[in-house]
């Protein structure tokens, strides 16, 4: 599902180029659930958010699902995003202004389905995390599990190929982290690609394959069964 | 899609009161300041045009140049209308008016068969029929057809005829000042004239017919006294037909009349010419006629509309640039949401169709915030700009043009916000960081800066119209316009106001009692001339110099305490002094008389010098300089000046009043004061003050409001840079010092750029007055630091808030 070959990533600033992805290479299937860690700066942000089609890369290819979408203009990645994609953040980046209830519709409002089969679709994937009774609240009354839970249920509302996780459990604890990370192995279980990139060892066990990665580089992968 | 845009956009504007009523309230507060000027040039542009066939109707303007200065006149000589219109085709109909207090235009004092007693009231003018025809005005009782034509025939209004009679008062009888001799006969009333009509203001319209003021006046070419209007034919051409006119009105008959009456020809007049000037340009285009101030209508001026429209567009602007302001500065707030929606795969057009559709939803509830403000503001707009306007409710552009004004202003100011909002980066944004480029601030600076030059100069131009207000009305003008009386309508009493006089002269609180229409104050029933006058023998070899000639007793000089710097007063003890004047210094300067007392001069009449006046302001103290003057003893009844003492002036009114019910049982006293005329004549200078006070302080307050906004926005930009100085150990004071900084240079930027502007426009304004100030530093150096110390406090309430706020709650984000 997503083959990438030679990735090179720079940042600069006036006077400073610092290289952030060094000639890297990953290959993710299918129905794969990959966990990405490394130590803070090694670049594994930057690589999901190439994989997510948030950033550009500079030199390299990228084939997601077969079609090169590295020199993508920024309407096309949006398009291939909304429809393919969906994110998990650390800090859950809901809307404040918006209840749980339309934070999940909107992917679904971007991608123009209608408003009944909108309804449909956001009160069943509520349903399977376990946050219909919160439906009609807004983020900050939620607990920090409860908001994570409705950031995931947003990213699977539009029943995505893939799903990019940046550490989901980060900003949880160890109860709630669990919670999230069982839900995103159903997830998987059902079909879904998942990449997640984490510092923990324990989230890590719930993936397939582990990728390590230290300055910019993948150093060792290891597969967990 | 849309309905999720209002509902993000309506639960933003709850959630953050203060920033919306700031935002919304700042908008509405200028679209409502907006709305009652262009009420205000709507009424002033439509002026005269709803008369039939209006743009055939011209009037008849005399213009001249003498040493430079332009000279406008619009009195023409009786003849002058009857002839042009005998001798040019093209003029479909010629109607005259005459409008000049001193042939009983202006105010009367007004008595009817069914009750005797008299009533002070004004706009009395005399017409020809012709310009009834011409102006077709409606007609609610009788016919206007040949209303004027008959001798003592006269026309009113309809609430005139309402105010003394019941129902229909065609054939009814009306007399003016007590003169049963003459009485006029009501024969038709017409509706009162429309408030946007050069013509508002006269209510008694009384025939020309059978007039002839002094044997010979109808036929008299010398004297210029009525405004002529012209139809001309459809199609015709303007400019030939002035030149034609011009050349029949001076060479064929003007310079003959003025050789066959023995007089010089004024070298003026070589370059004199007539215009004419089309009925809608009246109101507006006449604020340079010499001598229309005569009639009593309030007359207009394009410059007013010019700077008040440039004035409701800077005020627009202002609060434009506050949207825009305070919408970008609410970008943080915004930033993570759009960096959730761009992920979620909102692409770049839908996020700004979102923040533009937000900020049409704003506008829209700004402009209806906005008319509703107007609605409430407008009887104070009114009173200060001396209107009766409405708000056009009914009529059916009034709400799709505010619905289209709110879409425009929507879309202008919300199409930077959309732009710079949306261009966030996703990944940046949701770190919480948002990049500040350098290129948007400036741009954010340069609006700031264009705010406070605009306040600035209104700063300026209010301080300094206030001075010249007060330097107008505390000027020594030469007179004594204090405790000054004026008792209305006493030529009623016929020859008994000699008795009266000296009847009040008796009240020991009354000083001094004059009997004369000539008022220093040109206030309501004082008159003005216009004469000529020679040195006795020089009226054949020098053209004259324009004066005035008023007829006064002789105590007018102490009641209005006037200044006699050479010979003497009149004496009525002295029987021949019905053949001496006292003349101003003006006067003998322009005649070149070295010893004036004893000297003699004429205006047709020749008359012996016994005393000089000091210089006395009589003219306004903005139009005109001082012109010579003559004063002579005789009889013009219809004023009496009483000079009282300042203690107990309710008891000596009292006195007074007692006085004149014996004398006049039928009738109330009336009276006014001088001091009072004479600060009525500055009522638009004190407008234009009060007016622009008011200007200056909303788009001071409205800038403030942006100012506000930015500093807002930047202090959260730098919130980080604010923890990391704290935790270095800075103190509040230089926190709130560094964030000032930055602010205060741009006010000062804007009174560099400021201060030029506005002293090049006051100069401007200036120039109209012909007794003024010069413009100081104190009035720059004033508004400079008023603004300064606004600018301080409106930023240093957010700079202290910043710098309050634990550093660890902004480091922590990292």
């Amino acid at each position: 599902m997503i083959k990438i070959t030679n990735l090179q990533k720079y940042y600069r600033t006036e006077e400073v180029e610092t290289v952030a992805l060094n000639n890297l290479t990953i290959h993710v299937k299918e129905g794969e659930f990959v966990a990405v860690m490394g130590p803070s700066g090694c670049g594994k942000s930057t690589l999901l958010n190439i994989v997510g089609l948030l950033d550009d890369l500079d030199e390299g290819s990228y084939l997601f699902n077969n079609i090169e979408v590295a020199k993508f203009n920024e309407r096309k990645r949006s398009d291939l995003r909304k429809h393919n994609i969906g994110f998990v953040f650390q800090s859950f980046n809901l809307i404040d202004e918006l209840t749980v209830f339309e934070n999940v519709e909107l992917p679904l409002v971007y991608t123009n389905v209608p408003a009944a089969e909108r309804k449909r679709r956001v009160e069943e994937v509520l349903e399977k995390v376990q946050i219909m009774h919160r439906r009609n609240h807004f983020p900050q009354q939620l607990s920090g599990g409860q908001q994570q839970r409705v950031a995931v249920a947003r990213a699977v509302v539009n029943t995505p190929k893939l799903i990019l996780a940046d550490e989901p459990t980060g900003n949880l604890d160890s109860n709630n982290g669990n919670e999230v990370m069982h839900l995103l192995t159903e997830l998987n279980e059902a079909g879904t690609t998942i990449v997640m990139v984490t510092h923990s060892e324990h989230d890590a066990r719930f993936a397939d394959r582990v990728i390590r990665m230290l300055d910019g580089q993948v150093i060792m992968e290891t597969t967990t069964f | 899609m849309i309905k999720n845009y209002i509902k993000i956009a309506w639960r933003n504007l709850r959630s953050q009161k203060l920033f919306s009523i700031i935002k919304i309230g700042g908008f509405a507060f200028g679209i409502s300041i907006c709305l009652l000027i262009v009420l205000f040039v709507k009424h002033e542009l439509s002026y005269d045009k709803f008369y039939p066939d209006s743009d055939q109707i011209y009037r008849i303007v005399g213009v001249a140049n003498r040493d430079n200065v332009i000279l406008k006149g619009i009195a023409m000589p009786a003849p002058a209308g009857p002839t042009l219109k005998e001798e040019f085709p093209a003029i479909e109909a010629m109607g005259r008016m005459l409008s000049n207090p001193l042939f009983g235009a202006g105010s009367n004092q007004l008595s009817i068969n069914e009750n005797p007693e008299n009533f002070s009231d004004n706009g009395f003018t005399y017409i020809d029929q012709s310009l009834l025809d011409i102006f077709a005005l409606p007609v609610i009782y009788g016919s206007l057809a040949q209303a004027l034509d008959k001798p003592n025939t006269m026309v009113i209004t309809l609430s005139k005829a309402e105010k003394y009679f019941e129902g229909d008062p065609s054939g009814k009888i009306i007399y003016l000042n007590n003169n049963k001799d003459r009485p006029y006969t009501i024969t038709a009333v017409i509706a009162d004239i429309p408030s946007n009509s050069h013509l508002h203001g006269f209510n008694f319209f009384m025939t020309l017919s059978g007039i002839d003021f002094y044997p010979g006046e109808q036929q008299n070419w010398v004297a210029s006294n009525y405004c002529t209007y012209l139809k001309l034919k459809k199609g015709t051409d303007i400019e030939p037909l002035a030149k034609q006119l011009t050349k029949s009105y001076i060479l064929d008959h003007y310079i003959p009349a003025i050789s066959q009456a023995g007089m010089q020809v004024n070298p003026v007049l070589s370059s004199a010419k007539l215009i004419l000037q089309r009925l809608d340009k009246i109101h507006l285009y006449s604020s340079d006629i010499q001598d229309y101030k005569l009639e009593t209508q309030k007359r207009g001026d394009i410059k007013t509309v010019w700077i008040f429209s440039a004035i409701a567009g800077f005020i627009l602007i202002i609060a434009a640039i506050n949207f825009i302001n305070l919408s970008t500065a609410n970008a943080t707030r915004r930033a993570k949401e759009v960096g959730v929606r761009k992920t979620i795969g909102s692409s770049r057009k839908a996020l700004m169709s979102q923040f533009i559709s937000e900020s049409l939803l704003y506008s829209l509830i700004s402009v209806f915030l906005g008319i509703g403000i107007s609605f409430a503001l407008l009887s104070v707009f009114n009173n200060l700009a001396d209107k009766t306007l409405s708000i056009p409710w009914n009529e059916w552009y009034f709400i799709p043009t505010a619905i289209s004004v709110a879409l425009i202003l929507g879309l202008l100011s919300g199409i930077y916000p959309a732009v710079y909002l949306s261009s966030f980066n996703p990944i940046s944004v949701l770190k919480g960081n948002i990049s500040s480029r350098s290129g948007t601030s400036t741009f954010r600076n340069g609006l700031v800066v264009f705010q406070f030059v605009t306040s600035i100069v209104l700063i300026i131009g209010t301080l300094i119209i206030n001075q010249q207000m007060n330097f107008i009305l505390n000027k020594d003008i030469g007179f004594n316009k204090d405790q000054v009386l004026i008792l209305h309508g006493t030529n009623t009493l016929g020859d008994q106001v000699r008795t009266f006089k000296s009847e009040l002269a008796n009240i020991h609180t009354v000083q001094h009692v004059a009997i004369s229409d000539y008022l220093p104050v040109m206030m309501d029933g004082s008159k003005r001339n216009g004469n000529a006058f020679w040195q006795e023998g020089k009226r054949t070899e020098e053209t004259g110099k324009g004066g005035q000639f008023w007829i006064v007793d002789k105590d007018y000089l102490q009641t209005f305490g006037l200044n006699l710097i050479a010979g003497r007063n009149f004496n009525s003890d002295i029987a021949s002094d019905s053949a001496m004047v006292i003349v101003n210094e003006k006067m003998v300067k322009e005649l070149g008389l070295k010893d004036p007392i004893g000297a003699r001069i004429t205006n047709g009449t020749t008359y012996t010098i016994i005393g000089v006046v000091e210089d006395f302001i009589f003219g306004s103290l903005r139009e005109e300089g001082l012109q010579p003057l003559c004063l002579a003893i005789g009889g013009s009844n219809s004023l009496t000046s009483v000079k009282i003492s300042s203690n107990n002036i309710d008891k000596t009114i009292m006195d007074i009043t007692s006085i004149w019910n014996k004398f006049s049982p039928n009738q109330k006293i009336q009276y006014s004061f001088l001091d009072e005329g004479f600060a009525a004549l500055y009522n638009d200078v004190r407008r234009t003050q009060n007016i622009f006070t008011s200007f200056a302080i909303i788009a001071i307050f409205i800038a403030c409001l942006g100012l506000f906004g930015l500093a807002a926005y930047t202090t959260t930009q730098r919130t980080k840079e604010i923890g990391v100085r704290k935790v270095l150990g800075a103190s509040i004071a230089a926190i709130v010092k560094l964030l000032s900084k930055d602010f205060v240079r741009l006010v000062f930027v804007a009174i560099v750029i400021a201060s030029p502007i506005a002293w090049w426009a006051m100069n401007k304004w200036l120039e109209d007055f012909a007794y003024r100030i010069d413009i100081e530093w104190w009035p720059f150096a004033l508004a400079g630091s008023a603004v300064v110390v606004v600018a301080l406090l409106t930023v240093s309430w957010q700079a202290i808030r910043a710098a309050l706020a634990n550093p660890v709650d902004s480091l922590r984000d990292e």
